[in-house]
């Protein structure tokens, strides 16, 4: 273990420390509420599994399950459910040592890129609390920015981990589909999404990913793989066209380019045309599966119910309308849309032809790059509300993170800048399977540029 | 002068012990909302993980229908929103189902009729909405159970069709043992489509009928609807594809929705499931679980060992009572014996004890050798059924019963002489009463000596010792 890792292990397991942790916690809260329930007693228990993460303190996003702990989406729908089972990562990352010690804040059933479609708390930006934390998995990144966790779960449908990552200062994992397990992961868009791991450090970003995998006999999904441990030599540079980014993530862009050339890869520079067709693809899908997704919630088994229904159709009927946000109504109306009889072949075949397009478009630059280099996000973190950023804008700007979700492949959001007080990130696209090579370059870059320390940030809880 | 055209739409629970997509059981009749877990009761987060068992049984049962198996089937989301179905969309397949294109022989009557098989799906069943005054309750038991839909193309042309296709489907899949088919208990159900038209002129429009829960509903139900069509096109009117209720207390249907409210399912492939591509292994064991089709054993026990369509039709209705049937045989009793034992005297004796042929002491072997026994002349028939009971009570062999009974019969003349003798001494007004010729009273002392003898008395050997002692 690194001397960050320890101290971190002593952080629950010593109560002099834990006092003084909860109270750092305590203060952070306020400032930027990135948790809904944070108790890191309710699962520490006495023996803790010796592994490679033992005695480490994560938080999970809360729209993963962990038993006896609430699992809200972020939604009145769900505000008061109660996990019943523990989802599979968690159960994996519990096995290697690590304790879970709360959920974190999320746009409502992971639907938006700023946690602002969160309806029960608002998640601050740790660096400018006027700002957003990102989303869906905002609550997550703002925790581990602000030092309240070494790492925490995350999911990824659209780029759900690494845009908060990005704009928080860390670092963001998608791992391949299928490679976690996505039991216990509240379905928002089941062929895109997969459970990542925002971390403050490569290290451990890798330590927790390694941990987790694995084939799960409840997800029929997930497989296990062997990585091929080929050494990157090569970066394919997506071109970035006039007027695509914000000067600041333009200039954080090239500095990066700067730096992998200086440390050694040969650069190149690779266009995918099929960019364009990602953001109109990827909603087509991610709302046809979520209009099923989310059609569990009716109020009868669990979750929102109004106070008087006339009868059952009217219970449903109620129950959604008062329990469901704007934002996921108009996704699940969407979805209910691209898929009537008549228009699928119009909207949700077309979509997925031209998810197989961009495959295509993206797999045939690994025959000339080991690894590929695009933005995360075309701003840094923007202010709460639509000052900055409409939520059209906002799913606009998707288009980089969608791509990994729509082919299915690796990728990981890196710190590499700070622009006027607000880190920025880059992202790297690996194969599948191939979420070693995201990490290689990761470390090299992390020697010239680290982690950023939020104003406050420390780890020196005693 | 119409022609008709019926479909049917058969739905057969698997009896695969645990739910399609979850580790539950699958078992009727437990207490309310027991058999339940996150996954079969829509949780989030949970996912569905396929019971090859049930797969294995729908792949069975489509090549027993003769249907092209698929090498790549596919599982669809079906979207529809109802309180009993937990994640308000229901795993099955559309696409890609495990099979299609096949057909069944049927007898209708003195016929065979062959009816085509469109496809058979795999997919899961819904929970149970009971209304009790103003409220809905809801038991979740059942959902996910392992379903399949079997749905055969318009073949059929009356009520009497459908019943007897019913009646040879659930043969079939009790023959195959993956279904009891108990309509009554819903492990079996059935919805039909009619429709008429003028003979040569094709299909009509398609009217659905549900709620069939009997094999006689669905004849009656039919029957009714073709009528009600016919009685529309005689007055020039045009029939509506619609779907209808029947309502089994009033003896007719009753309309349910029309074409424009019907659902849009909004199907689309389940991306929680792979396809399922069974291996060689896999392709072998449905090999290995088919069995004799009913139809054919039917006509083979005709050939065979001689029994008469009725008497075959019997012993085929259940395969194991044909087994049974084909292994008395085998161990030496007559066929036609062995019939009529278990169409009268076995059948009663189940129907009193309540147990099936499966579970009862008496075996293939059992039963030959009774059958012996009376053939030997060591019993008399009405021994035998004594054994029977006996058999039934004390799961003993037939041998053992009447050695420790003493139930064996008694054809030594002498033997028989002396109970006549103290019949007749006990009777000597009788005695005159005969030979005076009033030869009717002959019938009470037969009785008598047959009493005395505790019935084991073999009454031919009785009647000439009785004659010869009475009247000389
Ligand atoms: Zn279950």
């Amino acid at each position: 273990m690194s001397d960050f890792e320890k101290k971190w292990s002593e952080a629950c397991t010593q109560p002099q420390t834990l006092k003084a942790y909860r109270k750092y916690v305590e203060q952070w809260e306020e400032q930027i509420g990135s948790f809904l329930e944070f108790d890191p007693l309710r699962s520490l228990e006495a023996d803790i599994p010796q592994g490679p993460l033992t005695g480490i303190p994560f938080a999970v996003k809360d729209n993963i399950a962990v038993k006896n702990y609430k699992l809200t989406c972020g939604s009145k729908m769900l505000e008061h459910l109660v996990s019943p089972y523990t989802a599979t990562a968690v159960k994996n990352l519990q096995k290697a040592g690590a304790v879970m010690v709360g959920k974190t804040n999320l746009d409502e059933f992971g639907m938006g890129s700023s946690t602002d479609n969160s309806a029960l708390k608002q998640t601050n930006n740790p660096w400018d609390t006027e700002r957003v934390a990102g989303g869906s998995s905002g609550g997550s990144a703002a925790a581990v920015a602000a030092g309240l966790v070494p790492f925490a779960l995350g999911s990824d449908t659209g780029g759900s981990v690494r845009q908060p990552a990005s704009f928080c200062g860390v670092y963001g994992l998608k791992p391949t589909y299928g490679v976690v397990s996505r039991y216990g992961l509240t379905a928002y868009a089941s062929s895109l999404e997969v459970i990542g791991v925002v971390a403050r450090t490569t290290s451990m970003c890798k330590t927790v990913f390694e941990a987790m995998k694995g084939k799960d006999p409840m997800d029929h999904t997930s497989m296990d793989h062997t990585p091929s441990g080929k050494e990157v030599k090569t970066v394919g540079v997506l071109k970035i066209e006039e007027g695509a980014l914000n000067p600041e993530v333009k200039a954080s862009y090239d500095s990066t380019v700067e730096r992998l050339k200086k440390a050694g890869y040969e650069i190149i520079e690779i266009e995918l045309p099929t960019l364009e067709y990602v953001v109109p693809a990827y909603y087509t899908i991610a709302t046809a599966e979520a209009s099923a997704n989310l059609a569990r919630y009716n109020g009868i088994r669990y979750g929102h119910a109004p106070v008087y229904a006339e009868n059952p159709t009217d219970l449903m009927r109620k129950s959604r309308h008062e329990g469901f946000g704007d934002e996921v109504k108009l996704r699940v109306l969407l979805g209910t849309y691209v898929l009537r009889s008549g228009f699928q072949d119009q909207y949700y075949v077309k979509a997925q032809k031209i998810r197989t397009a961009i495959r295509n478009d993206v797999e045939r630059w690994y025959d000339k790059a080991d690894i590929l280099m695009m933005p995360v996000f075309p701003t840094p973190a923007f202010h709460h509300g639509s000052s900055d950023l409409d939520t059209f804008q906002q799913k606009q700007a998707d288009l980089y993170t969608c791509t990994a979700n729509l082919v299915g492949h690796p990728a990981l959001s890196v710190p590499s800048t700070m622009e006027n007080g607000l880190p920025v990130g880059v992202q790297f696209m690996a194969p599948p399977f191939e979420e070693d090579r995201l990490f290689q370059v990761s470390s090299v870059l992390e020697k010239e540029f680290q982690a950023p320390e939020a104003p406050g940030y420390h780890t020196d809880w005693s | 002068m119409y022609q008709s055209f019926i479909g049917l739409e058969i739905h057969i629970h698997l009896d695969a012990e645990t739910k399609a997509f979850c580790g539950c059981k699958a078992h009727f009749g437990d207490e309310e909302n027991t058999n339940v877990c996150p996954v079969c009761m829509g949780f989030p987060g949970v996912l569905p993980t396929l019971n090859e068992k049930a797969i294995q049984m729908s792949y069975t049962v489509a090549r027993a229908l003769n249907c092209k198996l698929s090498p790549n089937t596919k599982f669809e989301r079906k979207n529809y929103f109802y309180p009993d179905m937990p994640k308000n969309y229901q795993i099955s397949q559309f696409a890609e189902p495990v099979g299609r294109d096949g057909y069944i022989d049927i007898e209708i009557g003195d016929s065979i009729k062959r009816v085509r098989i469109h496809d058979v799906h795999f997919e899961e069943d819904a929970g149970k909405m009971i209304h009790a005054g103003d409220m809905s309750l809801l038991d979740y038991n059942r959902a996910g159970y392992p379903l399949l839909e079997i749905v055969t193309e318009p073949d059929l042309v009356i009520g009497e069709d459908a019943e007897a296709f019913l009646k040879s489907f659930r043969r079939l899949v009790r023959y195959l043992g993956v279904c009891d088919g108990n309509m009554e208990e819903g492990s079996m159900r059935c919805d039909a489509n009619v429709s008429i038209n003028l003979k040569g002129a094709g299909l009509g429009e398609k009217v659905e009928i549900k709620n069939l829960n009997s094999s006689r509903f669905v004849r009656k139900a039919l029957n009714y609807e073709i009528e009600r069509q016919s009685g529309m096109m005689d007055e020039g009117k045009a029939v509506v594809q619609e779907t209808r209720l029947w309502n089994e207390n009033r003896d007719q249907s009753e309309p349910m929705r029309k074409k424009e409210d019907a659902n849009d399912y909004r199907y689309f492939p389940e991306p929680d499931l792979p396809p399922f591509r069974p291996s060689e292994e896999f392709m072998q064991d449905v090999e290995n679980s088919l069995c004799e089709m009913p139809l054919v054993r039917k006509q083979r026990l005709m050939n065979s060992y001689g029994l008469s369509s009725d008497q075959a039709e019997y012993i085929h209705e259940e395969k194991y009572m044909a087994d049974f049937f084909e292994q008395a045989v085998f161990s030496g009793a007559e066929a036609v014996q062995v019939y009529s034992w278990l169409s009268s005297d076995v059948k009663k004796l189940l129907n009193r004890t309540g147990l099936s042929l499966e579970d009862c002491p008496l075996s293939a072997e059992r039963l030959a050798k009774l059958i012996s026994m009376i053939g030997d002349g060591q019993i008399s028939g009405k021994i035998a059924k004594k054994v029977l009971d006996y058999i039934f009570d004390e799961d003993k062999d037939p041998e053992t019963i009447c050695n420790e009974k003493k139930l064996v019969q008694i054809s030594d003349p002498t033997a028989i002489g002396k109970i006549v003798e103290d019949v007749l001494a006990a009777h000597a007004q009788v005695v005159e009463d005969i030979k005076a010729g009033d030869a009717r009273q002959m019938g009470f002392l037969v009785g008598q000596v047959m009493k005395a003898s505790g019935g084991n008395a073999a009454p031919p050997v009785v009647q000439s010792v009785l004659k010869e002692k009475v009247l000389g």
